[in-house]
Parts: C-alpha cells; sequence; structure tokens
C-alpha cells in the first residue's frame, strides 16, 4: 500500500475532534483566569493538545508506506447487534430469553457452521447466567416478560 | 505501627477464612483468564466489580488482587504453549517459550515462569512494604501542585516509554482525559460535554468504558483468528523437573527482572508490561550468548516473568499510598476501593492497617497458593486451552452485558458498551493504545482538580511548579521523557536523509 491510511484517517479524525471539543467547549463554557479557572479551561486546552497531536499523526502517514489490516466487519457487526439486543430487550423481556436471543445472535458470526451447536450453546450460557446471577447472587433484575 | 506489629496485623486479617476462600478464588479465577487468549485481567476485574458490592471491604480488595497476579501466573501458559499471549504482559515470554515448547520442553518452560513469577511476587511484597512507609512519609510534602506534575509526569511516561509512537500514545491519552471531563463539573456546577444527556451526567461510567475497550474490542478483534491454532500437547508433571544447568540459568535473571520490575511497577504510569519488555532486553544484552535468545533461552523466560509480577505487586504502592493509579487495572482498584468508601492516600497506613496490612499479606499467600496449585493444575490448564474460542465469546459477551447493567441497572450504558466496543476495536486495529485511553479517564479529574487548585494557591502564577522542589523536579522528568523521543526522531530522519 502506498501511504499508511490508518493513520491519516485517525488522525483527521483525531484532530477534527479536538477542534470540534476545543471550540464547542469555548463557546459553551466559561474559560475563567489562570487564577481561577473555569469549567472550559481543562477541555479547551485538552481539545486544542488534541487538535494538535492529531495533525502529527496524520500528515507524516502521508508520505509513509503502510499495510490495511483486515477489518472483520462482519464480527463487529454480529456483537455489537449482540449488545443492541440486550440494551433493547432486558426490561421488557427478562433476563432468560435476553440470555438465549443475545447467545445465539453472537454466535451467528463465528467460523463454523451448523445451527445444533449453536442452540446448544444458547441453552448452555442461558442456564449457567441464570444459575450464576439469580440463584447464587439473587441479583433483583427480571427474569421473565411477566415478573417485572 | 512498626513493619513487624503490620505484617502480623495482616496475618490476623487475611488469614480469615472468608477472606482466605476469596483469595483463592480470586487467584484461580486470574489464572482461568490468564489462560485463556482474548479475556485479560482487565475484562476479568471489570466483571467482578459489581460482584464486590455484596462482600467485605478486605475480600472484595484481595479477590481482585488475586485476579490481577493470577493471570500473570495464567498468560504464560498460552505464552508457552499456544505463541498467543494470554495478558499483555506475557507476550515477551512467547518469544523463548514457544520454542521451548516446540524442542519438547513445554514443561521447563511452564516451571520456569511459574517459579519466576513466584520469586518476583515475593521479592515485590519485600519492596511494597519498604516503600509504602517511606512514600507515604514522604507524601505529607505532596500539595496540589506535586500531585498535578506528578499524574502529568506518569501519563507521559506511560505514552512515551517503550512505544513506537509516542504521538499515538499521547494522542489516546489525552482522548481519555478529554472522555473524563464529561459531567457535571465539581467546582461550577455546569454540565460538561453532556449534550443534555441526563445519564452522563455523573461522568461515563467506567465499568462500561473498560467493558467496552477490553472485553467486546478483544472479542472482536478473536474471533476469527483464536480458533487457527491446534490444541497443545500435554504435559505431564515428569516434564516439569528442570535439570540443574535450567535452574542455574534462572537465579540471576529473576534477580535482576524482580529489582527491574519492582523499580519500575511502583513509578506512576509504568506499569509491568513495559517492565517485562525491558527486562528481555536487558537480559539479552548481558548475556555472554545473546544468539540464544529467541531459540528458547530459559533466561529470556525466568527476568520477564519475575519483572511483570514483582511490577504488578509494586503497583499497589502508588495505589495506595498516594491515591494515584498508576495503570488501568489498579485505576479500577482504585474505583473498588472508593466503592467501599476508602480513600487511598498517605492516610491509609494510619486509618485502614487491616486493609493495608491484610492486602500486604494476602498478596504473599495468594501467591503461594499460586505456585502450590499451579503445578499439579497444569493438566487442567493445559487442556482448557482445548476449549473453542467459538463456545466461550458468547458468554463472554452476556456476562459484559449482566455485569455492565448490574452496576446501575441502566440500558444506556450498554449502548454506550457498544459504542466505545466498536471505537475500540477500530482504534486497536490502527495500533492506538486503549489502555492508554482509560488510564487518562481515570487520571483527568484528578490532574484537573489538582491543576486547578495549585493555581488558586499561587493566585495565578504557574511558577509554583517550578519553585517547589518535587514539583519541579517531576516537571523536568515531565520534559526528558518528551524531549529524547522528539531528539531521537530528529537524529533519526537526519541519518535517513544522509543515507538516501
Amino acid at each position: 500500500m502506498r501511504r499508511d491510511y490508518h493513520d491519516i484517517l485517525w488522525g483527521g479524525f483525531l484532530a477534527l475532534l479536538g477542534l470540534g471539543v476545543a471550540g464547542y467547549a469555548a463557546i459553551h463554557y466559561d474559560l475563567g483566569s489562570l487564577r481561577r479557572m473555569g469549567p472550559g479551561f481543562f477541555p479547551v486546552s485538552l481539545g486544542v493538545i488534541l487538535a494538535a497531536l492529531g495533525a502529527a499523526i496524520a500528515l507524516p502517514a502521508f508520505w509513509r508506506k503502510g499495510e490495511l489490516r483486515p477489518f472483520a466487519g462482519r464480527e463487529l457487526l454480529g456483537v455489537i447487534a449482540a449488545l443492541l439486543l440486550f440494551a433493547l430487550l432486558m426490561n421488557r423481556a427478562g433476563i432468560v430469553i435476553t440470555a438465549a436471543v443475545v447467545t445465539l445472535t453472537a454466535s451467528v458470526v463465528a467460523p463454523r457452521p451448523g445451527i445444533l451447536w449453536r442452540l446448544v450453546l444458547a441453552a448452555a450460557v442461558t442456564l449457567l447466567t441464570w444459575a450464576i446471577f439469580i440463584l447464587a447472587l439473587e441479583m433483583t433484575i427480571p427474569v421473565w416478560p411477566w415478573s417485572r | 505501627m512498626t513493619t513487624l506489629e503490620g505484617l502480623g496485623h495482616g496475618l490476623s486479617v487475611a488469614l480469615q477464612p472468608n477472606v482466605l476462600i476469596y483469595s483463592l478464588f480470586g487467584a484461580l479465577l486470574g489464572t482461568f483468564v490468564g489462560v485463556l487468549p482474548g479475556i485479560g485481567a482487565m475484562a476479568a476485574i471489570t466483571l467482578l466489580l459489581p460482584i464486590t458490592y455484596y462482600i467485605s471491604s478486605e475480600a472484595a480488595l484481595v479477590m481482585l488482587a488475586g485476579v490481577y497476579y493470577g493471570a500473570q501466573y495464567g498468560g504464560a501458559v498460552a505464552s508457552i504453549l499456544l505463541r498467543l499471549p494470554g495478558t499483555p504482559q506475557s507476550a515477551v515470554t512467547t518469544l523463548d517459550g514457544y520454542p521451548l515448547a516446540r524442542q519438547g520442553r513445554a514443561g521447563v518452560a511452564l516451571f520456569t515462569a511459574m517459579i519466576s513469577s513466584f520469586a518476583g511476587s515475593i521479592l515485590g511484597i519485600v519492596i511494597l512494604v519498604m516503600l509504602a512507609g517511606w512514600l507515604a512519609g514522604m507524601a505529607t510534602a505532596f500539595g496540589a501542585a506535586e500531585y498535578a506534575a506528578m499524574m502529568i509526569m506518569g501519563l507521559i511516561a506511560a505514552s512515551t516509554i517503550g512505544s513506537a509512537r509516542p504521538s499515538k500514545s499521547l494522542a489516546m491519552v489525552v482522548v481519555g482525559l478529554i472522555l473524563g471531563c464529561v459531567g457535571t463539573d465539581v467546582n461550577s456546577g455546569v454540565q460538561r460535554l453532556t449534550f443534555g444527556q441526563t445519564e452522563l451526567m455523573d461522568g461515563i461510567n467506567l465499568v462500561a468504558l473498560a467493558m467496552g475497550l477490553f472485553g467486546v474490542a478483544e472479542v472482536i478483534a478473536n474471533i476469527r483468528d483464536a480458533d487457527r491454532h491446534g490444541p497443545p500437547d500435554r504435559v505431564t508433571l515428569r516434564q516439569l523437573i528442570p535439570t540443574r544447568q535450567d535452574v542455574g540459568q534462572m537465579i540471576a535473571p529473576i534477580t535482576r527482572g524482580t529489582t527491574l520490575g519492582g523499580f519500575f511497577g511502583a513509578l506512576p504510569g509504568t506499569g509491568s508490561t513495559i517492565s517485562s519488555f525491558l527486562s528481555y532486553a536487558l537480559e539479552r544484552r548481558v548475556s555472554r550468548h545473546p544468539e540464544r535468545f529467541g531459540n528458547g533461552a530459559i533466561e529470556g523466560i525466568a527476568g520477564p516473568e519475575a519483572a511483570n509480577n514483582s511490577a504488578s505487586i509494586t503497583a499497589f504502592v502508588p495505589t495506595l499510598t498516594l491515591g494515584i493509579p498508576g495503570d488501568p487495572i489498579m485505576a479500577l482498584m482504585l474505583g473498588a476501593l472508593i466503592i467501599h468508601g476508602i480513600q487511598p492516600g498517605p492516610m491509609m497506613l494510619e486509618a485502614r492497617p487491616d486493609m493495608f496490612w491484610g492486602l500486604v499479606v494476602s498478596f504473599g499467600i495468594g501467591n503461594l497458593f499460586l505456585l502450590i496449585l499451579n503445578l499439579p493444575l497444569i493438566g487442567i490448564w493445559v487442556s482448557m486451552l482445548r476449549i473453542p474460542f467459538r463456545w466461550l465469546y458468547p458468554a463472554i459477551i452476556v456476562f459484559i452485558c449482566l455485569g455492565v447493567y448490574s452496576v446501575r441497572g441502566s440500558v444506556f450504558d450498554i449502548a454506550m458498551v457498544a459504542g466505545i466496543g466498536a471505537i475500540g476495536y477500530a482504534l486497536a486495529l490502527a495500533s492506538f493504545s486503549p489502555a492508554l485511553l482509560l488510564l487518562g479517564f481515570v487520571l483527568g479529574p484528578l490532574i484537573e482538580t489538582n491543576l486547578r487548585r495549585a493555581m488558586l494557591i499561587s493566585r495565578g502564577d504557574p511558577m509554583i511548579f517550578l519553585e517547589r522542589p518535587i514539583a519541579c523536579g517531576f516537571v523536568i522528568a515531565t520534559l526528558a521523557l518528551i524531549l529524547v523521543p522528539v531528539m531521537k526522531t530528529v537524529l533519526k530522519a537526519r541519518t535517513n536523509r544522509a543515507a538516501n
């Protein structure tokens, strides 16, 4: 690859993030004085420093060869979807259903075909979760949809 | 209280049955997560944090500490048998451990790792006891300026020492500091960077941030490749016995590694990972046969393993005596202490001797457990490496969710974990260090408070950092830490240009 795109993209993003934070904080919060620093002083300084560091990461990367690492997009999607399903279901469906759904969703991206092992795994994880968190630790969280 | 009285007092705390059980449980769980590649001590400690609400503060801390040093033992197992470091600290152990295993000497490599870890921990405890009293005495001379300067030095040290690209490490620290600003400003009550979200009023949840960066991101990174390594060969107890020559090769590296680790562990900002890398470099340099390194040199295991265990014990020095966590795991420990209403600092040795000395003695007991148990258990650890990762990671995801959810029953925090996990994965892919982000996040509010206080005391005169000798020392050290790598880069660029 001709350029170190990882560093160019992240460096650029961090620089913009720094400018954004500094700008937002400068507009919304009081800077104060050196003697009596306001709530804006620390974030504005940090934003400026981050902008400088971002530039220092991105600029040299234009003249440097880099390698593009394989991005595990499928795996990322599967895991994030599982987490969001937990957030969505937990308070509505209770831990038993949620744990089963989350395990199944997460296991979809595993590098091994077959449905049976996924179902067995979901059942095992759900049982284990219930045994540890409800039976042993007696945590007060919804167990079933109707036990709220 | 003299040291001897303290140790006696600590023994009475550490030998309480429930403390003993939690110590054993923590150490074994630590070994377990250390052995399994893909889950580190960080994720395990974060998972256990909510559980510690329900047990006594001594038992809680002893258990979390057990996970921490237990993982150092376990990390070596996967490094040696699979060339897959179970923990970052044991990455260097792959260099000589795996070649030894290929030569059919896996048992000796494992024995070396364990005995070196044990020796490193025990000597680390001696250093901890000596340094803690001295530092706690000195800490009364610390004012706001010293604290701020010391923490800034710690952050800069963590990002420049041993880092290939200091600018990337520093950027992560600064992102962490910015995330630490989110929430209600203590001095003015202003809501900073919350964008109207009431869930963010208390700031970003430490558990959610740590779970996202270490649990979720590492799971994503490991799903595809974790099962490609074949299962390891069996290791019998007989194979563990080293030859007389092996033992001779261990003693000096263990001594050097322990000293090095003890020193760097006690400095805020440099932790056990750096210590193990430095120890490896040192062993290679002092060796009469450096060519043996990388091909199965016992010294290449003994030194680093002693160093990282010694460092993980002395890392408690700044955390307990100054209230400044040196690495992200210590930051979590600090969080656990504060949850239990204990404010670490110079007064802790006086105010909570049971806590301090109990912890110290439990380190010794826990390490003894590990040494005695790990030799017979080695067969179990080896067979555990046969568990495919595809069975483990969905369970890890469920545990992460429940761990975060149980902190305050918030599904908002789970959504945060998802977002942070995705970003954390992308960052790690581009070789940014998530550990430094977390360190910045924890130290940020402490630095800001002390900086503001120092400037208030000096009436806005920044010279306060140069007029006070201790603070001035930290400032000079910080400048050196920044300037040395910059000079190196400039010199390198020059020689490159000359070569072209």
